[in-house]
């Protein structure tokens, strides 16, 4: 009976260590082999390669939890802004035949450098830095 | 010749000196005008009601006689005021747009205190329905100093200004809130207060949103008009674009051309527009619609399956965002789900202005592209919640399991002294 029980005592110390090596392992593993998770606070972020931005076009591209607008304009020169109509936060875009920013929502209009020129936006879009390193483009918080 | 030096460099000395004196004699002179005006209407307790020292024309060094006429720099009240020297006084209502014309319509005046001034304000009241009932002799009318006032006149940007963005509504109600006045011309005396609780009007007054349009944006300036049954759309659709592009392009927006409809206005109203609801179209009590299509005609079909296509989308994005906030409340990632949702909004947004093509399959389209967004917000959502019980669950069972590890260490540790 005494036999049986510390069998018994045995086996459940070796299920519940081996539990217990994977409950100490699993978190130092998850450390070394983070999840897909965006992180919180983005200071700079690769958009990718120049050649896939051609000249007179614009993308809108995820930077953070704020969309920015990647406008190359038709001197080949990059400006990248904050998407975001400084009027009623719609989504602005690049309109080639006026060669600046529009927000569809109320007609507001902005130059490349995000100033509001026309339209209800009161204040201008916020800009980025745009660098490029080894043919790539890299958007970047100003300051 | 060293005598003749010398002499020279006095001379020299004394005409420099001279000249810079007399430099400094001149600034004061321009700065220290004499005005005999406000001494003696300041002494005499009989100053404008409405003067202002810091007004625009004062800020320039203008006085009273550049408006006024007349001599500021005599004390003698027959000579300062005497017709000889140019005095004018005060216009009569009918002449002030002139008064004010005789510098602000003569660009080589205004060109001096701004290269960029308009001058064509004059001509331009002339054709507003105030000047041209002025012209015929109807004092009631608002001329230029009935907007802008006499004596406390600023640059519309300065907030002082009574025709600054903010005070504009005001400014107008002045005279059209007046019911005694206006009901002389058979207008609405309550305007400000439709207008207050319009979408614009709160926009306007209470957000403080200068880009939100006030009176003037709609009416003109100094050409004020009620816009006509033409002009209506383009006059929205100076903010509204696509909406007005949609509606123009729409079998609705011709049927309401060959009708002479009133465009936007038919269906939003005019002064206490309010922000539309999806219930604005559909057959709902609350629709507008169903004011001229009866059930079963295609209007009324239309109508009935955009309601419902916008609503599709709308309830779609409300539980991607009651998702969104359980993702929040329960601390994981939000960044990428709140990204995504931004473009649902836009979608919605899309989706509202399409309305006005009056094209089911257009707004249906907008709509599916915003479903499968939200779709996909909704997934990730749903992935961050379940990464979290997965969390949760692995603590709770690695905690169970090292309880009982701690509790089977002593029992073994028992047994093993039991032994001994």
């Amino acid at each position: 009976m005494g036999q049986t029980r510390r069998k018994f005592l045995n086996f459940l110390l070796s299920i519940t260590g081996i539990g217990a090596l994977g409950a100490i392992l699993y978190p130092v593993f998850s450390y070394l082999v983070p999840p897909k998770i965006a992180e919180a606070n983005v200071n700079s972020v690769k958009v990718g390669k120049v050649m896939h931005f051609p000249p007179d076009s614009s993308k809108i591209l995820k930077f953070g939890r704020e969309p920015v607008i990647v406008v190359r304009d038709k001197q080949g020169e990059f400006h990248a802004l904050s998407a975001v109509c400084t009027h009623l936060q719609c989504i602005v875009q690049f309109r080639t035949d006026k060669e600046s920013i529009w927000c569809a929502c109320h007609n507001g209009l902005y130059d490349l450098k995000g100033r509001n020129i026309s339209g209800p936006p009161p204040k201008p879009l916020k800009e980025f830095k745009v660098n490029i390193v080894n043919d790539e483009l890299i958007i970047s918080k100003m300051g | 010749m060293k005598k003749l030096i010398v002499m020279l460099n006095i001379i020299l000395f004394l005409v420099l000196a001279n000249s810079v004196f007399s430099q400094t004699q001149n600034k004061k002179n321009v700065v220290q005008t004499k005005n005999s005006c406000l001494t003696c209407h300041k002494e005499d307790d009989n100053m404008p009601d409405d003067y202002n020292p810091n007004n625009v024309h004062a800020s320039v060094g203008l006085n009273c006689v550049d408006c006024h006429g007349g001599d500021s720099t005599s004390d003698d009240e027959d000579i300062a005021m005497s017709k000889a020297k140019g005095f004018v006084g005060a216009p009569e209502k009918t002449e002030i747009p002139q008064f004010c014309g005789k510098c602000h319509s003569n660009i080589n005046y205004m060109r001096k205190y701004n290269p960029r001034a308009e001058t064509d304000q004059v001509s331009q009241y002339y054709t507003s329905v105030h000047g041209k009932q002025l012209k015929k002799g109807d004092e009631n009318v608002a001329a230029c100093t009935d907007c802008h006032t006499a004596h406390s006149i600023f640059k519309v940007n300065n907030p002082q200004s009574t025709v600054y963005a903010l005070n504009v509504p005001g400014t107008c109600n002045k005279c059209h809130g007046d019911a005694k006045l206006i009901s002389k011309y058979k207008l609405n005396p309550n305007i400000y207060e439709e207008y207050s609780n319009s979408v614009h009007g709160i926009a306007l007054l209470k957000n403080k949103d200068t880009g939100a349009p006030a009176c003037n944006d709609c009416h003109g300036n100094h050409g004020a008009m009620p816009p006509g049954v033409n002009s209506i759309a383009n006059v929205c659709g100076l903010c509204h674009v696509n909406n007005l592009k949609y509606f123009e392009a729409s079998k609705m927006g011709k049927a309401f051309k060959e009708e002479d409809y009133h465009g936007c206005e038919e269906c939003h109203g005019n002064h206490g527009i309010k922000k539309p609801t999806d219930d604005f179209i559909g057959v709902s009590d609350k629709a507008v619609c169903i004011n001229c299509h009866d059930e079963g005609e295609d209007g009324y079909i239309v109508a009935e399956t955009i309601h419902g296509e916008l609503k599709k989308l709308t309830s779609m994005y409300d539980s991607a965002k009651v998702k969104l906030s359980e993702v929040k409340k329960i601390g994981m990632d939000d960044v990428d789900i709140s990204f995504i949702l931004k473009d649902v909004h836009q979608s919605i947004i899309k989706a509202r202005t399409k309305v006005h093509t009056f094209d089911t399959v257009q707004v249906a389209k907008v709509v599916n592209t915003g479903l499968k967004t939200a779709f996909k917000a909704i997934k990730k959502a749903d992935d961050e919640i379940s990464d979290y019980h997965t969390r949760t669950n692995g603590f709770g069972i690695a905690t169970g399991i090292f309880l009982i590890l701690i509790i089977l260490i002593y029992l073994k540790l028992k047994t093993i002294e039991k032994k001994q």
